[in-house]
């Protein structure tokens, strides 16, 4: 019914959506694991990233591969603007109900919304793809941008990282430790407090990182931050909340199921993800790779 | 002495309103989405609304009276377009309402506009249920195009291409179903041999379009026409080029839904898929415009120090201009009188002449489309022999 | 302790507000009837069950598309329209509901926020019934002609008429929901929200008691979503959008969901606060965001919780004791 090349692009889009996703989702992930919060303002972070991107190209505009140190320096930013809202508000909210967590990272959406708004206004705004990916190779019959095939190994690079850091570093330990068990730590000695601060550092890390390298293959306009969260947390529930390579998996499900799924209902992809998600719940009711929480 | 004098005739002058009824302001209210994704279009149409306000009273007003704007958030949400509506018109006390933006905000602010016997004018939604018969009533008006109008004008277009095989990308709900829908019954229409291969719905708000260019690619098409607007035309656009999309419709490509606009070739620069065709409201190099249009682009250039400007203020502008030139032929605020005085009326704006059709409230407004070409004077791609077609035949 | 018949007292008080003669005050006042019932059917499970529901504007959505196609197309009365508007809801509630219950917490905040989304969609895509994006305007009042033969009525105006019947609508059903959290039920859904474990451990049927809870909460909420719809003038998908969960939400915090009347004063205090800001300021969500912020950390228990916390120190210190009415404070269960 379909040529191989022609099913085969298909999948290959399916991966690209994939990791485009998953580059917002992993910092969602890392921190729910650890911190239990779900941040309504990772959609926020992701969002100015991609502004500061944009803003760093264009001062450094006549470097031909400037845009790396751009998407470098625009990642670093959130990450200690990250650092700055964990210190100074969200740890004082820690022993309250996970409600004043989540309507606090709501409360911020609103505020750094507007302020994207006010610094950047409201026209859409783009950044062209670095010149050394700029082009596109056949692969049986299919072409393959160059800048795709960076996102589409940049995130298993992410997962391993990841996966690295957690589980064979001494400081992977004590992130697990304090993930587990927080009272326990701080009683063996770990400086819980700065713990959470640094996973909330990476979290932002990766969120402002994913802001920056989506920039050549999206614009960037006001609204972009809501568009994107609620696909996000959806990802981290499928994979299962607080499991770095559920959310990789949720990813990639989310991608063929997206992909596939139109060509048989031409008018599915609204529903793709909602319907994913309370398929896998209600099959699964932790998500693939969850545990029940205590 | 005399200035003391002075400062308390003034002041009395200020605690006494209610005698002098005709120094007061013409109070308008203009909700519009200031916020979220439809800010892109909704703040540059403010703006035009502003400067046509800000002319009008540097000239004196209206009837001796000066026009007072008053603007709202409608958030992009219909239930805060019809709240912000009412409490303009409960609170703030206006006489008449223009604006609003999407097809949603449109005819639920219109509600508001009947209920209350407010005249309104539209003057960028572009769904056919704002002036469908069954909606229809004497306070409600348009000065924007709308979905029939902007799909056949693309159909006309496209007829005259050699190419058979036609596939459409639309977002997924009711603006892009029913330009698609528009546009393909038109084509049809025109030329019979025509073959629809495929169409797309992607989301409004889709993240990545890839899954969607690639099942188009497969069907293997002559010809797209697409309404995806705004941002998303830019995601859609950035992401298909690479994948080699343009070429392998020999850039039989037209973009609806303003895909030529300033905005969107300004942003994108060299990586504006080059040589495909599209509409925008207005274009800063249309030759064949009225000879006010210079004017009007020079005006609004430095009005919002932008050069070149954009292409939707001029939404605006005409739309105040609708409801200032019938208040003036009414010579009267009063909505009944204003309303009567709107059916049929003709103005010349910067865009030409404009008709407000006295059958179904609707102005014969058409967009202007080109093809799109790189200029050297300019670093992003413009429209070439801008066409403006005459929306008249197809408006039923 | 003596009850003082609060119901009564705000219904009593809300009917004088159309002598006030401003057609802008009885506007605010139907808005903050509406809305009230709105958050206070969410508490039920917030405050109540200890239920965090992301997804409740499915709910409001159902009862407003159910009760405006009624009343646009089939051209039914008001009264049965409404009825139907909860029942919907309340049906969607307990299909949805018979899925979410299973899980816990943030699993269960994440799939009622995946069915409302679901729900969405379909409100927004189904063009023949729903009318897609551009939703239904120009939903008819109710017909209360007799109204206008009622000595004082007769002067008021359609608006007015349609806020004493939207007063009288929500009055019914907070002293609906007053029983419910009183009776023995209502006693076990706060067990329930203590400690789960050990309710099923004395033999309660934890998920069914959950589930009746969160098809009351969708009934009331399909009726606010009813009279909303007729309010607006036209009901539109973004009634079901997650966003719209999030405006009771932060209408109980703001108001607190440790009272029974909490929500209600959180609804009247967002929904003014909302008017004020965006008349003054295109820049609402920066100023919104921020007093949002100072309420979270300044006024945790919201202004009904501070209110009564004011109230309790005053009586400690008079040496009388006792407990405020209505439910106790939500226990940390997260530490």
């Amino acid at each position: 019914m379909f040529e191989f090349s022609f099913l085969f692009g298909q999948f290959l889009g399916g991966i690209t959506a994939a990791m485009f996703l998953f580059l917002i989702a992993s910092g969602l992930s890392l921190i729910f694991g650890v911190l239990r919060v779900l941040n309504f303002a990772h959609g926020s972070f992701y969002m100015i990233g991609a502004y500061l991107a944009w803003q760093f190209v264009h001062l450094i505009a006549p470097a031909p591969e400037g845009f790396w140190l751009a998407a470098l320096a625009a990642a670093v930013s959130i990450a200690l603007l990250g650092a700055i809202v964990e210190r100074a508000l969200l740890r004082h909210l820690y022993s309250r109900e996970e409600l004043y967590q989540l309507l606090f990272t709501y409360a911020l959406v609103l505020i750094l919304g507007d302020m994207a708004k006010i610094v950047w206004g409201t026209q859409q705004l783009s950044v062209s793809r670095p010149p050394s990916l700029a082009g596109s190779s056949e692969v049986f019959g299919v072409t393959i941008p160059h800048y795709n095939l960076f996102i589409m190994g940049l995130g298993p690079s992410i997962a391993v990282g990841a996966w690295y850091v957690l589980q064979h570093t001494p400081l992977g330990r004590i992130v697990r430790a304090a993930a587990l068990d927080r009272e326990t730590l701080g009683a063996l000695g770990a400086n819980v407090g700065w713990v959470y601060t640094g996973m909330f550092m990476a979290g932002s890390f990766l969120a402002g990182l994913g802001g920056a390298l989506v920039t050549p293959i999206k614009s960037i306009v006001p609204g972009m931050d809501v568009e994107i969260i609620v696909e996000a947390f959806i990802v981290v529930v499928i994979g299962g909340l607080g499991s770095f390579w559920g959310t990789f998996l949720g990813a990639l499900i989310y991608g063929q199921v997206l992909s596939f799924g139109i060509l048989i209902f031409p008018r599915f992809s609204i529903f793709a993800v909602s319907v994913l998600m309370a398929a896998i719940l209600i099959i699964r009711p932790w998500g693939l790779f969850g545990r029940p929480l205590k | 002495m005399k200035r003391v004098m002075l400062a308390v005739i003034g002041l009395a002058a200020l605690l006494v309103p209610a005698h002098s009824r005709a120094q007061q302001p013409i109070k308008v209210g203009y909700p519009m989405i200031l916020s979220g994704p439809g800010a892109l279009f909704g703040e540059p149409a403010l703006k035009g609304a502003q400067m046509y306000v800000e002319e009008i009273n540097g000239k004196g007003g209206v009837l001796g009276r000066k026009l007072e704007l008053i603007t709202r958030d409608t958030k992009g949400n219909a239930d805060e377009a019809v709240r912000v509506s009412r409490e303009l018109i409960l609170k703030d006390n206006v006489d008449f309402l223009v604006g609003t933006l999407t097809s949603a905000e449109g005819p639920a602010v219109s509600t508001i506009a009947k209920e209350n016997k407010i005249v309104f004018i539209a003057p960028i939604p572009k769904t056919d249920q704002l002036t469908a018969p069954a909606n229809l009533h004497p306070y409600v008006f348009r000065t924007a195009s709308n979905t029939t109008i902007e799909g056949r004008t693309a159909a006309e277009i496209v007829a005259k291409w050699p190419v058979k095989k036609i596939a459409t990308i639309a977002p997924d709900y009711a603006y892009g179903q029913d330009v698609a829908k528009a546009f393909v019954e038109h084509i049809k229409k025109l030329k019979p041999e025509v073959e629809i291969v495929d169409q797309q719905w992607p989301k409004l708000g889709e993240a990545d379009y890839t899954p969607f260019i690639n099942a188009q690619m497969g069907k293997k098409p002559e010809a797209v026409f697409s309404a995806l607007w705004g941002g998303h035309f830019l995601t859609f656009a950035k992401q298909a080029k690479p994948l080699k999309y343009f070429d392998s419709i020999n850039y039989n490509f037209i973009a609806g839904g303003e895909g030529a606009s300033i905005e969107s070739t300004r942003a994108m620069g060299a990586d504006y898929p080059v040589g495909i065709w599209g509409n925008a409201y207005d274009a800063f190099n249309w030759d064949g415009a009225p000879p006010a249009h210079k004017d009007y682009i020079a005006r609004i250039s430095a009005y919002t120090k932008q050069d070149p400007p954009s292409s939707w203020p001029v939404t605006g502008y005409v739309g105040m201009q609708m409801l200032v030139e019938a208040i003036k032929k009414a010579n009267s605020v009063d909505s009944e009188k204003v309303a009567k005085a709107l059916l049929d009326l003709t103005i010349d704006t910067p865009i030409g002449k404009q008709t407000m059709s006295g059958k179904d409230h609707q102005a014969n407004r058409g967009q202007v489309w080109g093809k799109t070409v790189i200029d050297p004077k300019y670093p992003f791609a413009i429209m070439k022999d801008i066409l403006y077609i005459d929306p008249t035949p197809f408006m039923n | 302790m003596k009850r003082v018949p609060w119901t009564l007292i705000v219904f009593a008080a809300g009917l004088l507000v159309p002598l006030l003669g401003s057609r802008f005050y009885t506007f605010v006042a139907t808005d903050i009837v509406i809305l009230s019932l709105f958050a206070m059917s969410l508490n039920l499970l917030l405050g109540y069950t200890g239920l965090v529901s992301f997804g409740h504007a499915a709910y409001f959505g159902i009862g407003a598309y159910t009760c405006a196609l009624l009343m646009k197309h089939a051209n039914a009365p008001f009264v049965p329209s409404l009825i139907a508007a909860g029942l919907m809801a309340a049906a969607a509630a307990l299909l949805f509901g018979f899925f979410c219950v299973r899980l816990t917490r943030i699993y269960f905040a994440m799939l009622t926020l995946a069915f409302a989304q679901i729900v969405w969609a379909i409100c927004f895509k189904w063009n023949d019934v729903t009318g897609g994006e551009q939703g239904l305007p120009n939903v008819p009042y109710p017909g209360l002609d007799w109204m206008g033969s009622v000595p004082v009525l007769g002067g008021f105006r359609v608006a007015d008429h349609f806020y004493l019947c939207a007063l009288s609508v929500v009055a019914l059903c907070f002293a609906g929901l007053r029983r419910i959290v009183d009776a023995p039920f209502g006693r076990v859904l706060t067990v329930i929200r203590d400690n789960a474990e050990r309710a099923q451990f004395i033999g309660v049927n934890v998920r069914a008691y959950q589930l009746a809870a969160f098809v009351l909460a969708g009934f009331f909420a399909g009726i606010s979503g009813g009279l909303f719809g007729i309010f607006n003038r036209g009901v539109f998908p973004d009634f079901a959008f997650w966003t719209k969960s999030a405006e009771p939400l932060i209408m109980t915090i703001l108001g607190g969901m440790g009272s029974f009347w909490g929500p209600a004063v959180g609804a009247a205090a967002f929904i003014v606060l909302n008017q004020q800001i965006t008349s003054y300021t295109e820049y609402w969500p920066l100023t919104m965001g921020t007093v949002l912020i100072v309420l979270l950390f300044v006024f945790p228990g919201g202004i009904a919780g501070t209110l009564l916390g004011l109230l309790e120190r005053g009586r400690v210190r008079a040496g009388r004791g006792g407990t405020a009415a209505g439910a106790a404070p939500m226990v940390k269960r997260n530490a």
